[in-house]
């Protein structure tokens, strides 16, 4: 995961509550984390190279910059590191889309892929111009991809006419640029049954927030058997032994036991069913989210020393996942701690 | 005010073509063209050459045939420091909150150095293969909507709230402001040689962006511009060579074949732009508009073609006149792409600051 703006302290250390509070904050008119901090993040994606990281999720929303631009110019600076762009449907046209995503990819050498999410807030989307309720939102993510698509398969001129989009003759001459000559990899992300489906008829991967492997093992089986990978949106936390990961975790809790950014995700059911797993914050030995309930399913927490980490993610790949974007607190030691300690736990199995 | 001086960004490949016949727009549509695709390298040299010459800014033009010009500007941007980008984007195409997120985080990520240059839309095909179904006139109209939209997330006071025929917004909220030195929003300027485009430039934009013409025709409508605080940029050719009959060969021998006349005006006349029909027909019409302005390369290369041929003593004095009917800025393109640049900018520049300083 990308940090916010400004997150990467390039002079000291931070503690995981500070780098924590930072994020939480980030949503606040004073925050300087809606600033570009190409400083900042080439240092990060540095790190994430030297750590063996694949690809950096830049996440969407109206707090932060624009993650195709941050993509573009962050994709100048590092030669290696892959992008996931994450994007709301509902803001361009599918072709507009199309020829940005294109450009994108020319200009970093085929590293761009993307998350498409749906919208998880309707008071967020109508800042935006977009009236749709959930699941016409949903409805319209299919068109939208289908467009995409067309133009990506190169068989000539797209024409489409649904409810929600119309094109003619559609054509964009810049291809889509990439290393093994494919169209975009397209994450879809959610809980619900429509995001599900949506990831089923357009995407390549099915993004979800991290569960317990026996809760996930049927449901990353059905996806398996339609042919997406599955990719678990996890945060993490790693110490020389659990008890310390533990003291860690619970450094991170608000003072404030009603403290909740779940509110401005209204309509998102991973962020209601997120908000409901009161009581329970062990969903197993090393899964925590005791965060969860104020800030969302996305902090959900994987704990404990490297070893246990390596055992959790192997666990992982044996009922069928074939992908993590982790964050952590800060975002830079957390990459380099894994990149060291758990990383070659997990190659040598 | 000195006299501002942009210059066309060359497309993908063109900054090593040598000829105008290379660079036609008929070789750039062409399925398989070098435009379709980045040319980092070329763009950089290029850009640096631009810096060298005195030029403020590059023009970024939009079009299917091309990549998406916001990411050009913040790839080349990256390997500037000093040049500024003027970004061609069509209306229609996204949400205004969501170009306002790109534009602002563009000028966050390249030193606030980018303003924007807005085009309803010129071709109908071309819009209707991006989900634009709006006629000529409603374009203009929705343009209306989109820019006072854009204007009041730039203002910044507070939510935004819209309510129009084509855009509307409630609670609109950006957190990642424009971001340069000296600006809170960039300048815009808006094109087109029709009565809605002049319209939109007096009620939502910085700055009038039109083909040139000889001064005596453009004195009146600059006034009108000027009057209501409105700059007025110039679009045109140059030739410029050593005296003004070596400029006259050199103009002459950029006419290409017959068979790219064909093609071309096929392009020219399948427009429903009143600016590319107005160029057509003075090219029919006159050829040459005076001694020094010259619309014989339009049939070929597009209504952008209009040539301002001459020495640089001729230039630089029919800079000075436009100057003195109050246009204020001019957005420049010649063949060779980068020699032409790098002459005008040692040849003409100097001439023109010289005069300015005795005005």
């Amino acid at each position: 995961m990308l940090p916010k703006g400004g997150e990467v302290a390039l002079d000291g250390r931070q503690t995981p509550r500070e780098a924590a509070r930072y994020r939480i904050e980030s949503m606040t008119t004073t925050s300087p984390a809606p600033r570009p901090d190409i400083a900042g993040w080439t240092h990060f994606a540095r790190q994430a190279e030297a750590a063996g990281i694949e690809s950096v999720l830049i996440s969407f929303s109206r707090y932060e910059p624009d993650p195709f631009v941050v993509a573009c110019a962050l994709g100048q600076a590092v030669k290696k590191l892959k992008f996931i762009i994450a994007y709301r449907s509902g803001l361009m046209q599918p072709t507009t889309f199309v020829q940005q995503m294109n450009t994108v990819s020319a200009l970093t050498d085929g590293r761009v892929s993307f998350n498409i999410v749906a919208g998880s807030s309707s008071e967020e989307q109508r800042g935006y111009g977009d009236f749709l309720s959930h699941d016409e939102r949903y409805e319209r993510a299919e068109e939208f991809l289908a467009v995409c698509n067309a133009f990506w398969r190169g068989e000539g001129e797209v024409d489409f006419a649904g409810r929600h989009y119309r094109v003619e003759q559609g054509k964009i001459a810049t291809p889509f640029v990439s290393r093994n000559g494919e169209s975009p990899e397209i994450y879809v992300s959610g809980h619900s049954e429509p995001s599900e489906q949506l990831a089923y008829s357009q995407g390549t991967c099915w993004l979800r927030a991290a569960e317990d492997p026996a809760k996930l093992a049927p449901i990353v089986a059905r996806a398996r058997s339609r042919g997406v990978g599955v990719c678990l949106r996890l945060c993490l936390v790693c110490r020389p032994t659990r008890e310390e990961a533990i003291e860690v975790a619970d450094s991170l809790l608000p003072e404030d036991r009603k403290e909740s950014t779940i509110i401005l995700k209204d309509d998102s059911q991973m962020y209601r069913e997120g908000g409901q797993t009161n009581g329970a914050h062990w969903l197993n030995r090393s899964l925590w989210t005791g965060l969860v309930p104020h800030y969302g399913p996305v902090w959900t927490t994987l704990l404990g020393s490297p070893r246990e980490l390596a055992d959790r993610f192997i666990e992982y790949e044996r009922i069928g996942v074939t992908e993590f974007i982790i964050s952590g607190w800060p975002e830079v030691d957390t990459v380099n701690v894994f990149g060291r300690e758990v990383l070659p736990l997990i190659r040598n199995k | 005010m000195s006299l501002r001086f942009h210059w066309m960004f060359p497309k993908g490949g063109e900054v090593g073509m040598k000829t105008a016949q290379e660079t036609s727009r008929v070789a750039t549509t062409k399925a398989g063209s070098a435009a379709a695709l980045p040319d980092l390298e070329g763009w950089a040299r290029f850009a640096r050459c631009a810096e060298e010459a005195g030029i403020e800014s590059v023009l970024l033009s939009f079009s299917r045939y091309e990549p998406d010009t916001i990411f050009v500007a913040c790839a080349v941007g990256q390997a500037t420091r000093k040049l500024k980008f003027i970004v061609a984007y069509r209306l229609g195409l996204m949400q205004p909150a969501t170009f306002v997120q790109q534009i602002n985080t563009l000028s966050g990520v390249i030193g606030g150095r980018v303003s924007l240059n807005i085009v309803a839309g010129s071709s109908m095909v071309e819009q209707r293969g991006y989900g634009d179904f709006l006629e000529h006139d409603e374009r203009y109209a929705r343009a209306e909507e989109f820019l006072s939209v854009c204007r009041s997330f730039w203002a910044n006071n507070g939510a935004v709230n819209f309510t129009g025929k084509y855009c509307r917004i409630e609670q609109g909220k950006l957190f990642t402001p424009f971001l340069a030195p000296d600006r809170s929003a960039p300048e815009i300027y808006v094109s087109g040689h029709s009565e809605q485009a002049q319209h939109l430039a007096l009620t939502q934009g910085s700055c009038y962006l039109r083909l040139i013409d000889t001064p005596e025709n453009l004195a009146g409508i600059v006034k009108r511009f000027r009057d209501k605080g409105i700059e007025v940029c110039l679009r045109l050719c140059v030739v410029c060579r050593p005296t003004h009959e070596d400029a006259l060969a050199a103009a002459e021998a950029l006419l290409p074949s017959e068979e790219i006349e064909r093609q071309e005006r096929r392009i020219l006349s399948a427009s429903d732009s009143k600016t590319l029909k107005d160029a057509l027909a003075t090219a029919d019409d006159v050829g040459w508009m005076n001694r020094n302005l010259w619309a014989g390369l339009v049939p070929y290369y597009g209504s952008s073609a209009i040539t301002l041929v001459g020495s640089p003593q001729d230039l630089a004095q029919a800079f000075m006149e436009y100057k003195q009917i109050g246009v204020t800025q001019f957005i420049i393109s010649g063949w060779p792409k980068l020699d032409e640049m790098m002459i005008f900018g040692r040849e003409v520049v100097p001439l023109v600051r010289e005069a300015e300083r005795s005005l």
